[in-house]
């Protein structure tokens, strides 16, 4: 390792390293401008110039290897006059009149002030010119002030492996372009703002969408990031949306977020600074219009003698059935005429938003929804809400009440509800959305190995992994920051396998793309464990010390042969060898997977039969071998892991055991008897007919859209005797309740978030909730009170230490220790320890430290097209849009961007039926239809479709079948067959093709 | 000047022997010359012994820099499992240099023979001649060439029936003087921006697709062949016997205000005013000449007093204050005005600049700028300061060279031909009025 000194100090660096890197160690400040963290170093700029001794050149800093016995002086009067005359150049066509005296607004200016440089405009030469589009609602470019340092491309091509950005021309004519054509969606543009990060002149500057008021008072409608008045405080948190976990700056000024900032990149955080679109411009609804400032009681609650009670001719009640109102069903609207969409987004203009309008007009709560409804004190909602349910244990029994908490919501928050439910109104009715997402991932671990989350970290697989296996999981648009971490990994050199029905971005850049149909993965999944088996590809070693059972397993996936496999997915057979043998082959490979393997009537076998190829390979333990099931909300981990799921305590501890039972009512206060020893009801055994559930809580969720046969679920919770709802919007399900808690978003409070690698990490409060909204845990603190559950906490932070308690794995967990920015990956066994980044290095988390395999046999999915319904539908999420939308559908940028629901439609199916990009379909299964515009996109196959979940006007969740995994009770989203129809005339056309030959579908027994 | 060439009898013939002689250029011709002789003892060699002849020849490299030539194939390390690669540059844009154009248009072969001797001498198995898009004829005598060779089997997997592969390509440049900066030319080849890269690493460490490179220029491989067939010892003599460091003939393409402009071949030290006065024709009638830049546009201009003292080698050029360069001989008479041509200089490698480098993109824009300015007559007893300044911070600063060449000309021409931008400045006339009259 060359050490060398610099302006007298020494230093060592590693081989490789460069006199800044150096410098950088030992705290000496070399100006850098073309230089940037991680990104190539390409010494354009030529600022960071320096003296070497023996060396009559100058020698720039951030490209020059450090060698043994350099001396180095950093500040010589060569280097300086250099500098100056590197800024005095740059200066001679950057807008200097615009330098504010006072202060430097960014890094160049901050250079030019500190080598006082004049700015004299001797040469006369013209501004820089570049793209000049405007209407953009996120990102804009002002090239005048451009230094041509060409971090933006960079950034662009290295850390997202987009390449958007490019320089074109050359002498002082050179400038940074933006796609071929100057039309970043051409060009693959996700407006994740990483330009925005990098640039040091702020010529890339982000649009703030969220209003902020000027120093003289007035309101600045979305102001340029580059002209913003100064910020009172930035506050660390985590981001809304998904599980990666990113960590943002939130720039607060009166109380109030005005921008989205990402740490520095050489922070250790899960996203090392970077963001998607969503993160960086998605945050504007947390002070959207729509906040609810004040709780809501629906009129007709009237408090008589003390008691609340419903007087249906009370107020103007009687204007409506019991708990309707004045809007149509989301089946009605289903059928509604759409708003012409935008086109296709590959061949959009750039002209921006303009005909849109503002989306806070178009997708905002209409008023009418609040006509059921009064105003009312926090005395009276919380009074009612206890009364309510404190009046449905006593009369229907504690089996009446369930609770739906949020994954959304923190680990505080969480522990806390569920505790009032269990702990106070003794029942383990609790659940929250996991039901919907990875449960079968859940169950599958659970059976296999005992464990409910990854083993490895998302760092590993970017880093260390050889071969990526992606299953169902369309990473670039649902984690977006991970995605690009994966398409770094194959830049590197890792293998890339991606199993999905999609031609999805990924798929693209992918070494082997599995097209399996949707449901058949078992078939894949054996398909490729016969032919490893077949090779000898398998890790005996790791199947004799580490597991049970293989042999049976070895017998089921013996008829499977890869011909079998390919001709129930329709992937060749060639295809699943080669996947099979990469895979095997690692030597580290990294499995991941999401909602496409999920949700299935078939959920838990299909990844049961993917853990039999994890174990059978040993592609565990080890880093670089991660099992990663993506998990989708961002807290969706955590709160399952505080116990927001029927079965089980904090930890996945079963309320089954009367040992853990009495822990828990110990720390509670409260007689073991209260608790039952029973499994409580899944969300999706909550909302059956034959339910028991009478009262319900519902805390940060949207049921009405996010459930399978959203008709049936709509009409179900106006059935309800009590409904409760704590929340930030009147959401499509809030519209039902008898009274609406109105609750914090993220940015209002403090509270820890687990990410899809087990990070525990604290989010801390940047602004108060809006109006009278209180935050969460001080709604539930004293719900908790009322409903006669004493509850001592004086904030989250004390609730974490009772966490901490009662979970083994967390033992080591406080929010002292989270102050530090990376968080903690559990389990964290005690207040010493630092943490897991892997696990099951040696055991497993079972009795004897073994896995077990269990054989799984192919069965088709629910319901397949036929005659009738010849299409096969697909259901997920978009790159703009979270969930059901109500955050993002009240986000400026993110609305603009995709504003109304499509399905995307293969070219040859929309020939056949004669439709265009634009025009309307109606969508139509046994359940319901929709009218929705049509994208044609050959992402999708011949006879399938794919409609996003996000929109209410077009809710796919009235098409999608709610038949359920028997184990773990989720649905299947992923299939079912649907019929299109062009929407002006109603026939039925048939696919183009027809791939869904009944022999792929139905020959389901191996064993025939 | 023209064809069929008529060498003047001064000139000494090695690689422009058979300039004009259509023949020549066809694979029988070019054997009846001679032709693939060198090439077929080359294979039968162990390339070390073939850089070791290079090495004792004394050749330097003709692109401008002139390192010598064996020494920069020794750097290749022959069974280092990596592929090499040699790349040939024949991106000749430098103003006032057109000495490669006619070795590819007349003698191809000798290029495609030299190319595959220099690829067998470095351990590379590919060669790619990068030739100057606009050097339409050049690049279709090459790739005619190049398939007579590799239908007679002279290159290719199985090289002259040696079993070594030798496989050559064309590869046409798109119109940037800059691809013909080594790292710039291998950014474009692998299809990248024509951007020269930063060095170290040295192309012989990490060059084309990131492995050892070589990068010759066109006149140094021709040689090559030569100096196989005829031996070091012979190739050494030529030049003057005081100075071994300048070994072999040396092509100078000679343009401007002279009598016979064309390309001459001469021996290594010639001296410099009779090549310009005798060989060259001396001044057109009635005008006397004025200023010379002899190694093409980036080296320094010296006065024809100057000139004459030279002796037309490395060494010679650098004792009268320039450089050999390219041998691009550009001759200035008393009828120009010096102020005109460095503008003009000037705006080429302002419109040339690759623009990565700050100092080099706005510096030579500004200076273009300040330049024409004064010729314009706008000029300001300020501007000499400016100019300066703005030369100093192009000297040395950047990742090549071509902004030190855009400052090069501007320096040495205010330096000694201040009196004609005065001139300007106060509007007086000074043109016809010679700096030195010989």
């Amino acid at each position: 390792m060359p050490t060398l000194t610099i302006d007298g100090h020494t230093c060592t660096v590693d081989i490789g390293g460069t006199i800044l890197d150096a410098a950088r160690a030992v705290g000496i400040d070399v100006p850098t401008l073309c230089w940037y963290p991680s990104l190539t170093s390409v010494g354009n700029c030529r600022i960071c110039l320096v003296s070497v001794e023996g060396t009559d050149k100058l020698l720039p800093a951030c490209a020059t290897a450090a060698e043994d016995g350099m001396r180095v002086t950093s500040e010589s009067h060569a280097a300086v006059r250099s500098r100056q005359g590197v800024l005095g150049l740059l200066l001679e066509r950057y807008p200097v009149e615009d330098i504010p005296a006072a202060e430097a607004r960014n890094e160049f200016e901050a250079l030019v002030r500190r080598y006082d440089v004049p700015t004299t405009h001797r040469a006369g030469l013209p501004p820089r010119d570049g793209d000049a589009r405007d209407g953009d609602p996120a990102i804009r470019h002002d090239m005048s002030t451009c230094i041509l340092c060409t971090r933006c491309v960079r950034a662009c091509e290295e850390i997202q492996v987009v390449g958007v950005l490019d320089v074109a021309h050359r002498s002082d004519r050179a400038q940074i372009i933006v796609g071929a054509d100057g039309n970043p969606e051409h060009a693959g543009c996700t407006w994740c703002g990483e330009c925005v990060r990098v640039c040091p002149t702020g010529a890339i500057h982000d649009i703030i969408p969220m209003a902020v008021r000027a120093g003289d008072g007035t309101m600045l409608e979305r102001p340029r990031s580059n002209a913003m008045p100064p910020i009172d405080r930035t506050v660390r948190s985590v981001c809304p949306y998904c599980a990666v976990g990113c960590q943002l700056d939130l720039e607060v000024r009166d109380d109030t977020v005005v921008h989205v900032r990402s740490p520095w990149i050489e922070e250790a955080t899960p996203n090392r600074g970077s963001t998607c679109v969503k993160g960086r411009f998605g945050l504007d609804f947390v002070q959207h219009r729509d906040r609810l400032e004040t709780p809501l009681i629906r009129r007709g609650w009237v408090k008589r003698d003390g008691r609340w009670i419903f007087d249906a001719t009370h107020d103007t009640a009687s204007m409506w059935p019991r708990r309707g109102g004045p809007w149509e069903l989301i089946e009605e609207e289903g059928q509604t005429r759409k708003r012409g969409p935008r086109s296709n987004p590959l061949q959009r203009s750039t002209s921006g938003i303009g005909p849109l309008g503002d989306p806070r007009d178009r997708v905002a709560t209409p008023l009418a929804w609040y006509a059921p409804f009064r105003e009312a004190t926090w005395d009276e909602a919380l009074e009612l809400s206890a009364q309510e349910l404190t009046r449905l244990r006593d009369t229907s029994g504690p089996s009446s009440l369930a609770v739906l908490q949020s994954a959304k919501c923190s680990n505080e928050e969480n522990y806390l509800l569920q505790r009032m439910f269990r702990g106070g109104l003794g029942t383990n009715n609790v659940d929250h959305c996991t039901r919907l997402c990875h449960s079968s991932s859940v169950s599958a671990m659970q059976q296999a190995m005992n464990t409910s989350a990854a083993s490895g970290a998302m760092r590993e697989v970017e880093d260390v992994a050889d071969v990526i296996f992606l299953l169902g999981a369309n990473t670039t648009e649902s984690h977006p920051v991970f995605g690009a971490a994966i398409k770094r990994a194959v830049k590197r050199g890792a293998t890339l396998i991606v199993c999905d029905p999609r031609r999805i971005e990924l798929a693209s850049r992918a070494h082997i793309h599995l097209r399996a149909m949707p449901g058949t993965d078992v078939a894949v999944m054996n398909g490729m464990l016969h032919h490893i088996l077949a090779l000898g590809l398998e890790d005996r070693d790791f199947i004799a010390r580490r597991t049970h059972q293989f042999d049976r397993v070895r017998a089921a996936v013996q008829p499977y042969t890869p011909e079998r496999a390919s001709q129930i997915s329709g992937v060749p057979a060639a295809l699943i060898r080669e996947a099979a043998e990469r895979y095997a082959r690692g030597p580290r490979s990294s499995t991941l997977w999401a909602m496409g393997l999920t949700q299935h009537a078939t959920g838990t076998d299909i990844v049961t039969s993917l853990l039999n190829l994890i174990l059978a390979t040993g592609m565990i333990g080890r880093p670089g071998a991660a099992m990663l099931p993506i998990r989708g909300q961002n807290n969706v981990q955590g709160a399952s892991d505080v116990g927001a799921i029927p079965m089980v305590y904090t930890d996945y501890q079963p309320v089954t055991n009367p040992d853990i039972r009495h822990r828990f009512a110990q720390e509670w206060g409260v007689p073991d008897d209260r608790i039952p020893l029973k499994a409580g009801l899944k969300v999706t055994q909550m909302v059956m007919d034959d339910s028991p559930v009478r009262g319900m809580y519902i805390m940060g969720e949207n049921p009405i859209l996010s459930d399978p046969q959203v008709a049936h679920a709509e009409h179900w919770f106006r059935e309800l005797e009590f409904l409760a709802v704590q929340d930030i919007f009147l959401t499509e399900t809030a519209r039902y309740a008898d009274v609406v808690l109105p609750g914090s978003s993220f940015a209002e409070k403090d509270g820890t978030f687990v990410n899809t690698e087990r990070r525990i990490q604290l989010s801390r409060a940047a602004v108060p909730p809006p109006g009278d909204a209180r935050r969460d845990l001080d709604i539930l603190i004293e719900l908790s009170n009322r409903i006669g559950l004493p509850s001592p906490y004086r904030d989250a932070a004390e609730v974490m230490d009772e966490i901490a308690r009662v979970t083994p794995s967390w033992r080591g967990v406080s929010h002292a220790r989270l102050e530090s920015h990376a968080g903690l990956q559990y389990p964290v066994h005690d207040a010493e320890h630092g943490g897991t980044p892997f696990l099951f290095a040696d055991a497993f988390p079972t009795t004897d430290g073994k896995a077990t395999f269990f054989p799984v046999e192919y069965l088709p999915p629910a319901e397949l097209p036929d005659d009738a319904y010849p299409f096969l539908l697909n259901t997920g999420r978009q790159m703009y849009h979270w969930h059901t939308g109500t955050m993002t559908r009240r986000s400026f940028a993110l609305d603009a961007r995709e504003s109304t629901p499509i399905v995307e439609l293969n070219p040859a199916d929309a020939a056949a039926m004669g439709v265009g990009d634009g025009e309307e379909v109606v969508v139509a299964s046994r359940r319901a239809e929709i009218r929705i515009a049509v994208r044609l996109s050959d992402r999708v196959s011949p006879g399938q479709v794919f409609i996003p979940m996000h929109y209410r006007e077009a809710a796919v969740n009235l098409l999608t079948n709610p038949a359920l995994d028997p184990v773990a009770h989720i649905p299947e989203f992923k299939v079912c067959a649907v019929s299109v129809h062009p929407a002006n005339r109603g026939q039925s056309v048939h696919s183009a093709t027809t791939p869904l030959q009944a022999t792929s579908w139905t020959s389901a027994s191996p064993a025939e | 000047m023209g064809y069929p060439h008529q060498p003047h009898p001064r000139e000494s013939l090695v690689l422009s022997k058979h300039f004009g002689t259509p023949e020549a250029r066809t694979l029988d011709g070019w054997k009846k010359r001679g032709g693939y002789q060198a090439l077929e003892m080359a294979l039968g060699m162990d390339p070390v012994a073939i850089q070791n002849v290079v090495k004792e020849s004394g050749l330097r490299g003709r692109g401008g820099a002139g390192f010598p030539t064996g020494l920069k194939w020794s750097f290749m390390k022959i069974g280092d499992g990596k592929p090499h690669y040699l790349c040939c540059n024949a991106d000749e844009s430098e103003p006032g240099t057109f000495k490669d154009r006619e070795i590819m248009r007349w003698t191809p072969h000798a290029l495609i023979e030299g190319v595959a001797i220099g690829a067998y001498a470095i351990g590379a198995e590919t060669a790619y001649i990068y030739i100057r898009g606009e050097f339409t004829e050049p690049i279709e005598r090459m790739e005619a060439a190049l398939v007579e060779a590799r239908a007679a089997g002279i290159i290719g997997p199985n090289a002259m029936g040696t079993g070594k592969t030798v496989n050559v390509w064309v590869h046409k440049g798109a119109g940037a003087y800059i691809c013909g900066e080594e790292t710039a030319l291998m950014n474009s080849i692998e299809g990248k921006r024509g951007n020269p890269r930063i060095k170290p690493p040295f192309p012989a460490v990490a060059g084309l697709f990131g492995m050892p490179t070589t990068i010759n220029n066109v006149e140094t491989l021709a040689a090559v062949p030569h100096i196989l067939v005829n031996g070091a010892e012979w190739y050494k003599k030529l030049g003057r016997p005081d100075n071994p460091k300048s070994t072999g003939t040396k092509l100078w393409s000679v343009c401007g205000n002279i009598v016979r402009p064309g390309n001459y071949e001469v021996e290594m030290g010639f001296p410099f005013g009779e090549f310009l006065h005798e060989v060259c024709g001396g001044a057109l009638p009635g005008r006397t000449l004025k200023a010379i830049i002899p190694g093409g546009s980036s080296v320094p201009i010296i006065t024809l007093e100057e000139a004459e003292r030279g002796l037309m080698d490395y060494e010679g050029m650098v004792a009268v204050g320039t450089m050999l360069g390219s041998a691009g001989c550009i001759v200035i008479d008393s009828a120009q005005s010096m102020p005109k041509q460095i503008a003009r200089l000037a705006r080429f490698y302002a419109h040339e600049s690759c623009a990565q480098c700050t100092q080099c993109r706005e510096g030579t824009a500004w200076t273009t700028k300040i330049l024409e300015r004064m010729v314009a007559g706008d000029g300001t007893a300020e501007d000499f300061d400016t100019l300066l300044e703005i030369a100093e911070n192009m000297t040395g600063k950047t990742i090549c060279v071509l902004s030190d060449s855009c400052a090069t000309p501007v320096i040495s021409g205010i330096q000694k031909f201040r009196h004609e931008f005065e001139a300007l400045i106060t509007r007086t006339t000074v043109h016809a009025v010679p700096v030195v009259v010989a």
